[in-house]
């Protein structure tokens, strides 16, 4: 594949400015469960590849699954990038990197068989079914995917990656008759098989959220102090400012570029916040980006200011700023983009009984079942609440979810744990099209003041 | 097609389904006002699915030339697999007209480009300050099922999508907003869309505060769209089957205001999932689904029509969920085309007039992390005018709306608008024909 590569390389490298091959094979295993059937077992086979080609600052694209017909589409992209470049191509400097990352991986999960993934995945669905009357069904998934990536550019990069991704969820669905109530117990990895094994507790739990939250009241709408635990407090750091912090949603905006200055100052002081790809073992780790730069940890706050956001080569040569190794692709039908990888409120030094103490109305929120930015304002659901009264947690609330804007929200951040913990759930991130991501996050209990909570 | 079903009988399947599907996509993708890239992908891919010893097996593949390596894997997956409960589609006098349009086919990248860069100009014109972007894709699909039992259809598809938006900084205040269309002809106004995603910048310009409680909700054609979600998983068999709709078990029951009466229409003309046939060769066709409010029938794929025994409905689709483009690894799953809903006997400016204060909603932020199969919806409101009296004041921010479907639409409708107005699914792609939906007594949640 190698030598392919290079061989479409020499051949249109010297019709544009910059030119890249990527090409891709993908097995992936799937087990699924819906209530007491199995409602998804499969096997899937991707093979395709894209070329990318930058020509007086812009881009021809071409991806395909015919891949002996490589020649044709490189041409093509190579003519499109020629068609309508007219401007300066930027791309940050990179030493090319020639390398081989083979898996390293403590328990491949090729190595278990279909069958034992389906008694696996069987057992913790007879649990859900068999644990309460009103659990009426069920929803499970299990996934992994062993990946070969080959990338080749005309700089002379060349990097051969392996990759394992590993995820799902145990989903139990109660019900009374009307309208239903659900929670999950999720889990993720990137080299090991055994994420997947162990989940009973977490899937006895689940139940009992989900159970808990058909007595519970729907949340009074209103403003709150809502205290965050570390599951939701990392997809509230990855959507109240992972997102704005990506390279290319504020390259090509001047007046963005004023608002997001670096040194601006979003938190107090003991807010930090980073992105890494080199926590081994999580879904969002990396060795080389799909640019074939280096992966790296990148402080986006520190001490509450700005100091950095995740770049792809070309946005941070269009900003004159250092490449992060965060330009990713969901898959070959894809070009890369800056995304997020491990994304991390770290410590800080308040307990959670010092948190909660003094709130005389507020709300617990606890994991999430998703979340959404448009830059600004973003939102993200809880996938369990409860209320906090005269300093204590009282009842179970459902429902809850929660509203913020990344220009004061940060900011109401008044106290930061000391006990941050990172989780990779089986679902992923979206953007521009492409999803799901492998992404992590990770933060410690949070207290946000002033949170504004739609319900009732 | 037949060659993988004639191997995989040839080792040892009882039944045999495949789903091919090839496809050829060109994009022109403007950031920023400039021509940013041109994108060609090409795509092909089989799935299929087979029965062996009585268990299904199902398995996909992007690697046409290892035919033996698909059949190897289905039949791996089917010794683990579910005793199988419905039959594959059998030889049959389907129709399988093309869904081609010339225009479509004939439309070259100067074409796109020119597209987009009018409506850049225009929305320029308007405000040289919003960072604009437009794009315009153009895809010719080709796909088709074969079964044992000698179906076997094929046809061409094109499709269609424009986009043109942006986003307007004022300080740090992120207005983002545009117009779309998608759709399997190119019967496409770009002017029109301009002048609407120029209009609803021009509306929302300024910033309003607006005081929590309930209040009247205008919801335009797209908040019907997204809102809809909760109906659209209300009616699939699959969610009816698993007992977690509250539909399930109703039909023939008053669920929604008399005034409502929705269908799914899978060969709408010009409907962007508009087909001859779903992904498991079920004749698409024109499903009524809720008439004068009454719940009419359930959407289906072969698996839950035989398991709920329900006329099947021609939605067993490969779609991804809430996204909505193909997914080869997908199994067939009862999906919504294009659904299509009555509109009422006012005019919409008459229905707004009459709007003594409250909220026109547009566009609802974080929408699809709601529990919708219960019906409930929340969101923050991205897209959101206030309302006095009778006429849109400002935009409204940093607020929340929530609700549950079945008691709004039940309860607390004012009144549907006669327009009928296209629109996407969370401001993307799809293709629905809804009317401007006011609703009283609607909670929404703000900063006091």
């Amino acid at each position: 594949m190698k030598n392919r590569i290079t061989e479409v390389l020499k051949k249109f490298s010297d019709r544009c400015d910059y030119l890249e091959v990527h090409i891709e094979e993908t097995e992936e295993s799937r087990v699924g469960f819906t209530g007491d059937r199995l409602s998804d077992i499969g096997r899937r086979v991707d093979f395709g590849g894209n070329v990318r080609a930058l020509h007086r600052g812009a881009w021809g694209f071409a991806s395909f699954n015919s891949i002996d017909r490589i020649d044709e589409f490189a041409g093509h992209a190579v003519n499109q990038a020629r068609l309508v470049g007219t401007g300066r191509s930027e791309l940050a400097e990179v030493e090319p990197v020639v390398a081989d990352v083979a898996l390293d991986v403590k328990h491949d999960p090729r190595d278990v068989s279909l069958a034992d993934k389906v008694a696996m995945m069987r057992a913790y669905n007879e649990q859900v079914l068999g644990f309460h009357d009103e659990i009426i069904t069920s929803s499970l998934l299990y996934f992994d995917r062993y990946r070969k990536f080959w990338f080749g550019n005309s700089e002379g990069a060349m990097v051969y990656q392996e990759r394992v991704d590993i995820g799902g969820r145990v989903t139990p669905v109660a019900s009374r008759g009307e309208g239903s109530q659900s929670y999950s117990a999720s889990f993720g990895g990137s080299d090991d098989f055994g994420v997947a094994r162990g989940l009973e507790k977490d899937v006895e739990k689940a139940c009992r959220v989900a159970l808990g939250k058909l007595d519970a009241p729907k949340v009074k709408a209103g403003e709150y102090t809502v205290v965050v635990d570390p599951r939701l407090g990392g997809v509230f750091i990855h959507e109240a400012f992972g997102h704005l912090s990506e390279g290319d949603n504020v390259y090509e905006d001047k007046n963005l570029q004023d608002v997001m200055v670096l040194g601006r100052k979003f938190g107090k002081p003991f807010l930090n916040v980073y992105d890494t790809g080199l926590d081994k073992g999580y879904r969002g780790y990396l060795v080389y980006d799909d640019e074939g730069v280096p992966t790296e940890k990148t402080y986006l706050i520190r001490e509450g200011e700005l100091v950095g956001r995740l770049h792809s080569r070309e946005t941070a040569g269009k900003m004159g700023e250092r490449p992060t190794g965060s330009a990713r692709l969901i898959d070959y039908r894809h070009p890369p983009v800056p995304r997020m990888r491990n994304t991390v409120i770290d410590n800080g030094d308040a307990t959670f009984d010092e948190m909660i103490a003094d709130v005389d109305l507020g709300i617990y929120a606890i994991s999430a079942s998703g979340g959404q930015t448009n830059g600004e304002m973003f939102t993200f659901t809880a996938a369990d609440a409860y209320m906090i009264r005269d300093g204590r947690i009282a009842e179970q609330v459902r429902d809850v979810m929660l509203s913020g804007n990344v220009f004061s929200t940060l900011d109401s951040i008044d106290a930061v744990g000391d006990d941050l913990a990172c989780h990779d759930g089986g679902g992923g991130c979206g953007k521009a099209g492409q999803f799901p991501l492998p992404v992590t996050h990770g933060s410690p209990h949070v207290r946000i003041r002033n949170v504004v909570i739609g319900g009732e | 097609m037949k060659k993988i079903i004639e191997k995989a009988l040839a080792k040892g399947v009882e039944r045999a389904e495949v789903f091919f599907f090839e496809n050829l996509r060109t994009d022109v993708d403007y950031e920023a006002g400039k021509l940013r890239s041109l994108a060609d992908t090409e795509e092909r891919g089989a799935a299929l699915r087979v029965v062996k010893d009585g268990k299904l097996g199902f398995a996909t593949t992007t690697k046409l030339d290892d035919v033996g390596g698909l059949v190897d894997n289905a039949i791996a997956t089917a010794a683990e697999g579910e005793p199988v409960t419905f039959e594959f589609s059998s030889a049959a006098d389907v129709p399988t007209p093309s869904i081609t349009d010339e225009r479509i086919e004939t439309l070259s990248v100067d074409d796109m480009m020119k597209d987009s860069e009018q409506a850049i100009a225009r929305v320029n014109d308007y405000e040289s300050r919003i960072n604009i972007g437009s794009g315009t894709a153009r895809q010719r699909q080709h796909l088709g099922v074969a079964t044992c039992r000698g179906f076997e259809g094929e046809f061409e598809r094109t499709t269609y999508e424009f986009y043109v938006g942006g986003m307007l900084l004022d300080g740090t205040s992120m207005l983002h907003t545009g117009a779309s269309f998608s759709g399997t002809t190119l019967d496409v106004d770009h002017g029109e869309l301009t002048a609407r995603a120029i209009e609803k910048f021009d509306k929302a310009r300024k910033n309003v505060d607006i005081a929590p409680g309930r209040m009247t909700v205008v919801l335009t054609p797209r908040a019907v769209a997204d809102i809809f979600l909760t109906l659209a998983l209300g009616v699939n068999g699959l969610y009816v089957d698993e007992r977690i709709s509250p539909l399930a078990g109703r039909l023939g029951e008053t669920i929604l205001d008399e005034r409502i009466t929705i269908r799914d229409d899978g060969t709408r003309a010009g409907g962007f999932f508009s087909a001859a046939f779903d992904d498991e060769g079920v004749p698409m066709g024109e499903t009524t689904v809720f008439e004068n409010g009454v719940l009419r029938s359930y959407l289906t794929d072969r698996r839950t029509a035989a398991k709920l025994d329900h006329p099947l409905t021609g939605n067993g689709l490969k779609a991804k969920r809430l996204i909505q483009s193909k997914e080869l690894g997908k199994v067939p799953s009862p999906e919504t085309t294009s659904w299509v809903m009555e509109g009422g006997e006012t005019p919409y400016e008459e229905l707004l007039g009459a709007v003594g204060s409250g909220v026109l909603v547009d566009s609802i932020m974080g929408i699809i992390m709601a529990n919708l199969a219960a019906g409930d919806f929340s969101g923050n409101l991205m897209y959101a005018l206030k309302i006095e009296d009778g006429k849109t004041v400002g935009r409204v921010k940093d607020t929340m709306i929530s609700g549950n479907v079945y008691e709004l639409l039940r309860d607390n409708v004012v009144g549907l608008s006669k327009e009928v107005h296209r629109t996407g699914v969370l401001g993307g792609i799809g293709s629905h024909w809804y009317p401007y939906i006011v609703l009283k007594d609607v909670s929404i949640a703000a900063k006091s």
